[in-house]
């Protein structure tokens, strides 16, 4: 670890952001992973050009997890070449882990956090918050999230190595995850309540668009993501019929 | 030449949805916003933002699924609705970006596969390839963003300036054919948070505080 510099690790925490650059239907995020990892493994190896090649090489294969807990994978791979750990327990690290980063963080920040972070910005539009307030209550209280976690992950990892599932168990972001859920719902409800009652909503579209819009979330929770893709082409066909006969007339 | 620089805004919101960084300026809520701003008209893009944004709640950008791409959607449908006054365009700027976003989601899985094409292999790698390669990938994803906007701009503005003035429907009523798609979003959004039975508590006690919240406002 003595090696790394803070630089060449701020690069490769930096390079992160840029992880799914190149994602692909092939190696997914490796190449991306790759990418990220360069300055550190190019100051690891910064006397042994074959060491880098190989382990740049490894690096590129196969790889996918969330994109922002892809970082505790980053930060172990980056502790475990540095200790000098071998190719093949430095794959199979990588192959154990890229299932519950990328279940973990899919369940964390797409069903949960961002869900939540949106109704909430949302609602306040609705209640009449000027754009700009909802949209940096957006940007801020998400990238808070966010941030915080790719940071958490790379610092965990680098601290843990391939022992990092320790971190993740003690972080337990499953029971996060619940509870972000519930806050999500709460805020859904919160969505919901100012649709209905607040300024430019159902109440000013008037009580039949109400009740169909009841009839369309009693749908969606029934039916669930097959719904979605008829909802929105059912929309998009009344838009255009409505369209036709109003040029029409 | 104003379409030429809103091609370019939808270009660079579209590296942050999966691309560059994932701050989520991609999200309609902010690109709709941000692109009225550019247009002058902030409150249409806010208004078409948001109701993209209601309807995109349940698509995440994860992992290899295709998901329509709601940052160029939504400079698509801003770009369109600012085409011409009034509802109609705001109805026929957001089914456009309905559209639009699964035009998106279809280039972004053809460019995906021709990432594939030019990664290097594990035994050839060279430092300096794996970073050109990644780069030349992210900037194929701008130039992809902006080439789908500028295409999506200009049928959306031709389309919403053809139409829009003859919108027969008073505002009310567009607003609630709008709201009833974005409704099934929420309901699909309630499901996936666990259901109404396991959480309806909650989601009561959230209805009531929204609709006091309005009332109060």
């Amino acid at each position: 670890m003595a090696v790394l510099t803070r630089r060449s690790l701020a690069a490769a925490f930096a390079r992160s952001f840029l992880i799914q650059g190149s994602w692909n239907n092939r190696t997914m995020l490796g190449s991306g992973f790759a990418f990220a990892i360069l300055p550190a493994l190019r100051r690891i190896f910064d006397e042994d050009p074959e060491a880098f090649a190989a382990s740049l090489g490894r690096h590129l294969e196969h790889f996918n997890a969330h994109p922002y807990l892809s970082n505790v994978a980053l930060g172990a791979a980056v502790r475990l070449e540095a200790d000098g750990e071998d190719a093949e327990s430095v794959r199979r690290f990588k192959t154990a882990v890229r299932g519950p980063l990328g279940g973990l963080g899919d369940a964390l920040v797409w069903a949960a956090w961002l869900p939540a972070v949106s109704m909430a910005a949302l609602s306040l539009v609705w209640l009449g918050a000027p754009g700009w307030a909802a949209v940096t209550t957006f940007l801020v209280v998400y990238n808070l999230g966010h941030v915080g976690l790719r940071a958490w992950g790379f610092r965990a990892g680098l601290a843990e190595g391939r022992d990092v599932a320790r971190s993740l168990t003690r972080a337990s972001l499953s029971a996060w995850t619940e509870r972000v859920r519930a806050l999500a719902t709460l805020l859904l409800g919160l969505l919901v309540g100012s649709v209905m009652a607040g300024e430019g909503g159902l109440a000013e579209a008037g009580l039949p668009w109400g009740g169909l819009a009841a009839a369309a979330f009693v749908g969606g929770e029934l039916v669930g993501h097959r719904l979605w893709r008829p909802a929105a082409i059912a929309v998009v066909a009344s838009v255009a019929l409505v369209a036709t006969w109003g040029w029409l007339l | 030449m104003e379409v030429l620089w809103i091609s370019l805004l939808g270009g660079l919101l579209a590296l942050d949805a999966t691309s560059a960084g994932q701050f989520m300026v991609s999200r309609p809520l902010i690109s709709g916003t941000v692109t009225g701003w550019a247009l002058g008209d902030a409150a249409t893009g806010l208004v078409v933002g948001a109701l993209l944004e209601l309807y995109l709640l349940v698509s995440f950008p994860s992992g290899g699924a295709r998901f329509p791409e709601g940052a160029t959607a939504t400079v698509v449908a801003v770009a369109s609705a600012t085409a011409a006054a009034g509802t109609g365009a705001v109805a026929l700027g957001v089914a456009i970006g309905l559209v639009w976003g699964q035009v998106g989601g279809i280039t972004i899985s053809v460019q995906r596969k021709l990432n594939g094409r030019f990664i290097p292999e594990p035994g050839t790698a060279h430092p300096e390839r794996v970073t050109s390669i990644h780069l030349a990938a992210l900037a194929m994803d701008f130039v992809r963003g902006s080439a789908v906007t500028l295409v999506g701009a200009l049928t959306g503005r031709f389309t919403v300036g053809a139409l829009g003035s003859a919108w027969p429907l008073e505002a009310g009523d567009s607003l609630g054919l709008l709201l009833v798609g974005g409704a099934v979003s929420a309901g699909i959004l309630l499901r996936s948070l666990g259901g109404f039975r396991r959480r309806r508590v909650l989601f009561a006690v959230g209805i009531a505080l929204g609709v006091a919240g309005a009332r109060l406002v």
